[in-house]
Parts: structure tokens; sequence; C-alpha cells
């Protein structure tokens, strides 16, 4: 039995090795960072985001999220079109902190090769699989 | 397989190991943060924090020609300070370029302990060691017999104050004075780099004693670690040595001219440094206070039309503005306070003013507010 991971990794969701998650619901994901990146950076203070109908690639930077000494960038874990941004995160970004799943969320897109790209991300016991090897990284 | 040198460790490790997250500086594994660089920050700002700062080099110099030493090494004029003042000063190299910036607490004519940059502490004795060949003085390093802590705030003499029959609320600002806090030989120096009043004190124990002293100043202050020194330190304007100057920085051009003792000739440096002033400085340290994004070390500095003007040395986010600030060097004639000027944020533009330092408004923060209306 393994140790229980000191980071929450909710069933439901897509991971990737960019600590990003993605929830599918119809056809639009939500997207946002996880509880591991959220409490790296610690306190969040300013996210860069782009603007509705932009289109984003797959792994590739759709914009910033930043604590007071570092940046972080943010890869799409789909590829689609922007529909939307999470406005509270302008004058609240600290929601990513309090929130990574929930409040917190980033952007949402409407998928354009999901049934391709799911494939390729990881589950929840895959990402939880990944951290323990971060975390074994770095006992050495 | 390389192995790497062991990291050091002060005499409070066991706190910031089991309360904040780690990482490296200079060699020695200190806390980055305890709670949030923000909360510790915003501590500092509105009641007090500390800070372990042990991992600073602490040097005794004394000996027959310890004030003539001393006097030679500096810009400032050392030699005509009273005994029990805390100088802030440069050590300069024969380009008058800065070697470090330390604190000089001049003990008596003939004892001075310097408190100096903990990565620069070897480059330190070694130039020091240079400059004095041939006088009759001795260097003793006490940074690992000592353990260092800042106690910074508003609150900060409320918090010291429990721990030592100092009576602190009569010492001048860059004064010291030895004494005891909790019972432990100590020295207190009315200093800080936060801009907020506040004290650092040297004890003569690096080991429970040291813990004692730390668990006992938690009760008025927080405990804040290196991220929230940093952004305290660069809201308040103050430079960082080895980002905001180095050995091919200047005194006039770090903006620290008002160092320069003016009848001084003699100390290491000062030809260059006298031609530097009849030239003027071909760069300035100056502060930009962003309307948006956040500005970070490299990022060029242009001016309205897109013409490069200069680079940022540190940036941040600042708590109480709200706002990305930076300090950087940019090219003379400089743009003026309140001036429009432009940071490449990630090849994007990004409008900022030549601001005042502090960044922050000092009637409100820092060691000048205006005492709270009741």
């Amino acid at each position: 039995m393994s140790n229980p991971s000191p980071y929450q990794v909710p069933d439901g969701l897509f991971y990737t090795k960019e600590h990003e998650w993605a929830r599918v619901t119809g056809g639009t994901a939500k997207v946002g960072i996880t509880d591991y990146a959220a409490k790296t950076l610690n306190d969040i203070v300013y996210l860069t985001l782009p603007s509705a109908g932009k289109e984003v690639k797959q792994l590739s930077s759709f914009g910033t999220v930043e604590s007071i000494k570092a940046v972080s960038e943010l890869y799409a874990p789909l590829s689609g079109t922007v529909t939307g941004t999470n406005q509270e995160l302008t004058s609240h970004p600290e929601l990513i902190n309090q929130s990574p799943y929930e409040a917190g969320w980033i952007i949402e897109l409407k998928p354009s090769m999901l049934e391709e790209e799911r494939k390729t991300l990881l589950s929840p016991r895959q990402y939880e699989e990944f951290l323990k090897s971060l975390d074994a990284e770095h006992q050495n | 397989m390389a192995t790497t040198k062991a990291s050091n460790h002060t005499p409070l490790y066991e706190f910031h190991r089991t309360h904040g997250k780690i990482v490296d500086f200079a060699g020695y594994d200190m806390p980055i943060w305890y709670t949030s660089t923000m909360e510790e920050h915003m501590a500092v700002r509105n009641r007090a924090g500390i800070f372990d700062v042990s991992h600073m080099g602490r040097l005794d110099v004394t000996g027959p020609d310890a004030a003539r030493f001393i006097e030679s090494l500096f810009p400032t004029g050392i030699g005509k300070q009273p005994s029990g003042k805390s100088v802030y000063t440069l050590l300069l190299n024969e380009n008058a370029g800065i070697v470090d910036d330390l604190i000089v607490l001049k003990v008596d004519e003939g004892k001075y302990l310097l408190v100096v940059n903990a990565a620069s502490k070897e480059k330190d004795l070694r130039h020091m060691e240079r400059v004095g060949a041939g006088l009759n003085f001795k260097i003793d390093d006490i940074t690992d017999a000592t353990t260092m802590i800042a106690v910074q705030g508003p609150s900060a003499l409320e918090a010291l104050q429990p721990l030592t029959p100092l009576p602190l609320a009569d010492m001048k600002r860059f004064t010291h004075a030895f004494s005891t806090v909790k019972g432990i030989r100590a020295v207190i120096t009315r200093t800080g780099y936060t801009g907020e009043d506040g004290f650092e004190i040297i004890v003569h124990d690096a080991a429970s004693g040291a813990m004692a002293v730390w668990e006992a100043l938690m009760k008025g202050a927080t405990p804040c670690a290196l991220g929230s020194r940093d952004s305290l330190r660069l809201e308040a304007g103050l430079p960082l040595y080895g980002s905001d100057m180095d050995e091919t920085t200047n005194p006039l051009e770090a903006d620290l001219g008002w160092v320069i003792s003016k009848d001084k000739k003699s100390y290491v440096g000062w030809q260059r440094l006298a031609s530097l002033m009849q030239q003027g400085p071909a760069r300035i340290r100056r502060g930009i206070v962003m309307d948006e994004r956040i500005p970070r070390r490299d990022f060029k500095v242009t001016d309205k039309a897109g013409e490069e003007i200069g680079v940022v040395t540190s940036g941040t986010f600042s708590p109480v503005l709200k706002r990305g600030i930076a300090m950087g060097y940019i090219k003379t004639p400089s743009p003026q306070l309140g001036e429009t000027v432009e940071v490449v944020v990630r090849d994007a533009p990004s409008k900022g003013k030549i601001a005042k330092l502090p960044f922050y408004d000092d009637s409100l923060f820092g060691w000048k507010r205006k005492p709270h209306q009741q």
C-alpha cells in the first residue's frame, strides 16, 4: 500500500506532466494547474492569459502564472479554441492556491482534436505515479 | 558521479527544516518561505517579522592598526564616527568597482565588527588581507560561533524588548550596543534590510540558546524567510549585491554616492572614483513601477519610442503596491521621476514609470511612517 500523496489529484480529470489538468464536459474543457503546481509556486499573484478566440496547440504555452519570485508557463493540455478565461483571477489570483481544481480554473476551451489527444494525457493514477517519481528524484 | 559539498546549516536549521520550504542559498540550506512570501512580507509591514540571517559573514577586526586599516578599506569616513555607530559602506576595488556592501559596527577605535554578504565573505577576506598587507591587525571570523537574527517592522521593538535589559527606545538608527538577549551576550544594532524600523541581533551562541531566542521572539514576531526578505528590500529600494551591483558597478551608478566621504583620499579605489565623479555616471540605478505585468531580471528597458535605454537587475510583485516593481540601470541622462518607460516582458513592451525609492508611501510604511491616530 503506497503512502498517500500530499497533493490532491481528483478523479474525473486528465493531467499532463507540466502539471495542468483538464475537465471535459460535453464539448468543452476547463483547464487549470494542479495542486502540486500551485503549492510549488505558492503565492500566485499574476497571470497572463489569452483572449477568447485564440487557437491553442497541445503542449504549447498559452500564458503564464506568476508568484512573487517566479514565472511559470501554462501549457495547453489539448488543442482548441479558447472560449473563456476565469475573470475572478484578475483580482483574486490566489483562488488558484485556495481551489486549484474548482474556483481556480484558468481557461475554458473548445477542443479540436479531443479523441486523438485524450490518449496522450495522464489519468489521475498515472499523474500520481509521476508525482511520486519527481519526489523520489528530489530525495537523491 | 560528482559529489557536491554538504550544505551549511545555521544554528536555527531545525526550525527551518520542520517549518519551511528549504532551498540552497550561498551554500546554506535556508527557507524560502514558512507559510507564504505574501503573508510574511505583510507581517513585517504591519507588525513584526524575524529573519535568520546567521549565514551572513561576521568578522571582528582588531589590533594596533585596526583604525588605519578600516579607513583604508572604505570610501566612508569611519574614523570620524563616534564609537557605537553602525555604518553602511562599500568595499571597493582599485577600479572603484563594488566588491561587497556591508555594515561596519565601530565598537571603538581599535575594534570593528563587519557584517558582510554570505556569498562574498571569502572574497572580502582575501581583498582585505591584500589591502592590509604590512599593517598590524587581526581578522576573526565569528560567523560560526554566533547567530544573527533580524527583527523588523513597526512592532519590532515590542517584540525584542522583553528579551533584553537594553532600553531599545533610546537607540538611534544606525547605532549598536552591547547587552544580553535572553541572558546571552549579544550585540544589538538598529539596522535592517526591509525599510522598516528594526534591530539585528548577534547572539554569542550557536546552539540551543539561539533557538530559545528565536522561539521567544516568535511571541511578538512572525518567522519570515528569504522570499519575503527579497520582496521587502526591493520594495524599500535597497540594492542586493550580486543582483543590483557587482564588481563592474561603481558607487555613483549604483546611486550610492552618499557613502563616499568628501574629504577622504587614499582608500582603495579613490583615484578612479575621483575621475568618475568628474565625468558623472554613464548609467544610473532607478526604480520602475509597472502599470501591468511583472518585470524580471534581465528584461530590457526602453523609452517611449522603443529605444533600448537599460536593463532590469531586480524585479518582483510588490505586495503593498499590488503591482510589478523593478530596479535597473538606465543610461544617463535618464528619464525623470514619473516619466513613462517600457519594460520588454516576453517580447512585448509593457508600460511603467520611473518611480521614487522606496516604492511605498513612506508616511504609511517604513521607518518614517506616521504613528497611527488612535
